[in-house]
């Protein structure tokens, strides 16, 4: 990469167009995320009425006050939870599914769509149509569980407290798991069968073949897919806020919630920014990591 | 051979289950209402319906919310995708300083929450006096979509060979004559792949819909759908499906026919192992 500095004049000119080609990015990349990111950090600081949107300034009190209330430990809590729980689903699911449709099976483009379609549909779909399946009096899961012997009355999948955090992780794992099956089954595809073969002939049953080669070979993928898939899950809003508000009182409440309900709901726009720029702290760890493994990668290739 | 047709009952039985979710909710959307609190459910509707189709486009503003989320949708993708393939034509293929810093600048914002950037939004439309707007939340969606446009384009131009821009060079081509002839053709699967991926993402948007806009005649589908949930007196559920069903049409589309473009664009945002 390295050139001399002697630039030639069409070297620079090439540089100029390369720089105006970019302009217009670099324009609504200040004004819709670089402005407004550092404009909540500096909102954060202030106490803020929404519907006026009079303020005053309070310094740090914000975060003063955000850490004393158990709302936000609270939060924070079900935002692990969630993320922990769905994440973790997600991965064994789609891991497993990645394999079983890696096999020769019948119809196996038709298979992949089916399990594709979850991830593409919209969450306002995919919660109304979990929030019928859920239903307590028509509900067919409610049906079938009963019918099969498994409970004896209608469970109240979202509206009681366990329950609710365990349905949400639940559709959350049926809602993302094909991003995990797709991604790892472009990486099966390209793990050289001879390997397979090897190990066949030194006498390795499925099970440890893979152990032994298919899972170290997945192993750089599943550690980018976890990054990505905990980013994502842990501020997530719209799958949380249409199945439950974050209800019954505040057990599904994550920080996304608690960010939305502050400015929105309680119209306190300062308290919320600061819930906000706490928020992007805790996940800035994970962004960090997964944008240096990515520039590492590129730099390698 | 026994092995086999019991691993494919067992793959399938695991597809349908995934699946099931969806096909309820076809099957829910053409059922008459009277067959809906039928003890035990009915698997396949006795009578079919299109009663709930026709009250969906007739009674209620679906048509409008599904106008609004097309305007929007394609708003947003030929603006995202346009300023998008210039961006990732200049961060590949020319050298200047800042170039790869703002290459992992994108990446970043690419993984940025939208909660954190909805407040100060919120404030920056309310003043330009655009809130309320279709032409709002496309503004707000550029936040998530462009990153996105910008990654996944990036690495699909970083995939065309440099030397046939060159051979264009030497004969004689300016350097955007060559992007017109050479690159543009060379990037269109990639192109489409991105588009699709825009359109999927602003069509099913729902948290700056929310927040941005609250009145019927700017309303898309993703918080008009759900208001109709909130609003109704009893839920009828018939009618949500039904909703919900033609909500999914570009999808069902989008899967009937250009399913690879989907694929293609996995490899490409990011998850390269």
């Amino acid at each position: 990469m390295s050139r001399p500095n002697t630039a030639t004049p069409l070297e620079r000119r090439y540089a100029m167009l390369g720089v105006i080609l970019i302009a217009p990015t670099i324009l609504v990349f200040c004004a819709v995320i670089v402005y407004p990111l550092f404009s909540a950090i500096y909102l954060s600081l202030f106490q803020i009425f929404t519907p006026t949107l009079q303020g005053s300034f309070v310094g740090l009190e914000n975060y003063q006050r955000l850490f004393q209330r158990s709302e936000f430990w609270i939060s924070l809590r079900n935002t692990l939870v969630w993320t922990i729980g769905t994440l973790t689903l997600q991965i064994l699911l789609g891991v497993a599914m990645a394999l079983v449709l890696h096999q020769n099976l019948w119809f196996r483009s038709l298979a992949r769509s089916l399990i594709l379609f979850p991830y593409f549909v919209s969450t306002v779909v995919a919660v109304l149509v979990w929030r019928w399946l859920f239903n307590d009096l028509y509900g067919i899961l409610n049906h079938l569980m009963i019918s099969v012997g498994l409970i004896d009355w209608p469970l109240d999948f979202l509206g009681s407290s366990p329950n609710a955090m365990i349905s949400v992780i639940l559709v959350g794992a049926w809602k993302y798991f094909p991003f995990v099956v797709i991604a790892v089954l472009a990486r099966l595809q390209t793990i050289p069968e001879p390997l397979y073969e090897a190990a066949k002939i030194d006498g390795a049953g499925p099970i440890a073949r893979f152990f032994d080669i298919t899972l170290p070979q997945l192993r750089e993928v599943l550690v980018v897919i976890i990054l990505l898939r905990a980013i994502w899950d842990f501020k997530e809003f719209d799958l949380i806020f249409l199945l439950t508000g974050g209800g019954p009182l505040i057990t599904t409440q994550t920080l996304p919630l608690l960010v939305y309900k502050e400015a929105f709901a309680l119209n306190q726009m300062g308290m919320a920014s600061a819930y906000a720029v706490v928020m992007m702290a805790i996940m800035l760890v994970f962004m960090v990591v997964y944008v240096l493994k990515t520039r590492n990668k590129d730099e390698s290739r | 051979m026994t092995r086999r047709i019991l691993f494919n009952l067992f793959a399938w039985s695991i597809v349908l289950a995934v699946a099931f979710p969806l096909f309820w909710m076809v099957v829910t959307s053409i059922k008459p209402q009277f067959e809906l609190f039928r003890r035990p459910p009915t698997i396949l509707p006795e009578t079919v319906t299109f009663e709930h189709y026709w009250r969906l486009l007739k009674e209620t503003n679906f048509l409008i919310y599904f106008r609004n989320s097309v305007v929007l949708s394609v708003a947003t993708t030929v603006t995202v995708v346009s300023i998008a393939t210039l961006g990732a034509y200049s961060l590949v293929r020319f050298r200047y300083r800042g170039r790869e810093s703002l290459a992992f600048l994108v990446l970043f914002t690419y993984l940025l929450p939208s909660v954190v950037l909805i407040i100060p939004l919120y404030l920056m439309l309310v003043t330009l006096g655009l809130a309320n707007s279709i032409l709002s939340l496309v503004i707000a969606y550029t936040t998530f979509a462009l990153p996105y446009a910008l990654w996944l384009l990036r690495s699909f131009m970083a995939g065309i060979p440099e030397d046939l821009e060159s051979a264009a060079l030497v004969d004689g081509a300016s350097r955007l004559g060559a992007f017109w002839d050479v690159i543009l053709p060379q990037l269109l699967p990639g192109i489409i792949s991105t588009a699709l991926f825009t359109f999927i993402l602003s069509w099913n948007e729902y948290l700056f819909a929310l927040v941005l806009i609250n009145s019927d005649s700017a309303r898309p589908l993703t918080t008009g759908v759900m208001n109709m949930l909130v609003s109704s007196f009893n839920i009828e559920w018939s009618l949500l499906m039904a909703a919900s069903v033609m909500m999914s049409v570009p999808l069902i589309i989008v899967f009937a026919f250009l399913q690879s473009y989907l694929t293609r664009g996995f490899g490409a945002g990011g998850v390269k192992g």
